[in-house]
């Protein structure tokens, strides 16, 4: 599910790619890069948009576009039934222990109802954690809410997908 | 003058903040009422009374990470392979985002699947919306809690 812009955008992790990277996760959230008068598909586009950004900033342990991207008081369960809030989120993100290589989100559904958003997908994330390689494929559920002309995201679960 | 219109202002910033709380606390309890009410015609094997409870474009992400629609869940509620016999929820939060709120919280659910009985224990997240002013379920999850 990430476009090619995530993948062009991100190579080399520089200070230029993060700055455009940043730029493009406030246009979709703040719908500044949409067009006027969207249509709900612009609206689920956008969304698409911004699941595919907080995939690629856990990639690169981007807490400042992770910070635009998460509610406040975002409530979050792990794929292994941890509850956290969003500091915790942030900082289990940054932990040097975990190294993130891919996460592609391999199908995500929105359903729009106004001012929410329900998305409901299936991620598969790889990469290092203590030191072992690890592959996960999970199906999660995302809740968006429009908060001015900005979408945040307000829930996240993952679980294990074993079929 | 300008005494009298301040306190005013804080009274009627006051009763605002009052109504507000009231309003969410009403929520919640709604929202929880609905929780207790889904559990128990969980057990219960009552499709009827959860249809009643979830919007048509539900989403359910089952234990074992299977997406099911507003259908196949109630069909697995009344199918004879799959029994629940019991489910207890604790550590329920709600949080009120407007018309929108999330229900966080762990459960222990004891039953029959197959002819095999199990246990199990997970957290949910559950998102409310309040729809022509009844609060639809539009998304469920589990996940087994593994440590």
């Amino acid at each position: 599910m990430c476009g090619d812009w995530c993948e062009v955008g991100m190579e080399g992790g520089g200070g230029v790619a993060k700055f455009f990277y940043v730029l493009l996760v406030l246009l979709a959230t703040s719908g500044l890069g949409a067009e006027s008068g969207a249509q709900p598909d612009g609206e689920e586009a956008r969304i698409l948009t911004l699941e595919n950004a907080w995939n690629q900033a856990v990639q690169q342990k981007d807490a400042a576009a992770l910070k635009m991207l998460l509610a406040s008081d975002l409530i979050y369960v792990e794929y292994d039934g941890t509850l956290m809030n969003k500091a915790e989120y942030l900082a289990s993100v940054q932990s040097p222990a975990l190294r993130p290589a891919r996460i592609v989100n391999e199908s995500a559904t929105v359903h729009l109802y106004g001012a929410v958003a329900v998305v409901n997908g299936v991620c598969r994330e790889s990469g290092i954690k203590n030191g072992r390689p690890y592959a996960l494929r999970e199906r999660f559920t995302d809740t968006w809410v429009r908060r001015s002309d900005s979408w945040v995201c307000v829930s996240s679960q993952s679980t294990l997908a074993t079929h | 003058m300008k005494t009298a219109g301040f306190v005013m202002i804080v009274g009627l910033a006051l009763s605002c903040a009052a109504a507000q709380d009231a309003t969410v606390s009403g929520a919640k309890s709604n929202i929880l009422a609905l929780e207790h009410a889904w559990d128990q015609a969980q057990e219960r094997g009552d499709a009827t009374a959860l249809a009643a409870i979830f919007d048509n474009s539900l989403v359910y992400v089952d234990y074992d990470g299977t997406l099911l629609t507003k259908a196949e869940y109630l069909a697995r509620v009344k199918s004879n392979a799959t029994h629940m016999q019991q489910i207890v929820a604790d550590e329920m939060s709600v949080q009120v985002f407007g018309d929108t709120a999330i229900v966080v919280g762990t459960y222990r659910a004891k039953g029959v699947e197959n002819g095999k009985p199990y246990l199990r224990r997970g957290r949910f997240t559950d998102t409310w919306i309040l729809m022509r002013g009844h609060w639809m379920c539009v998304a469920a999850g589990t996940t087994p809690i593994l440590r």
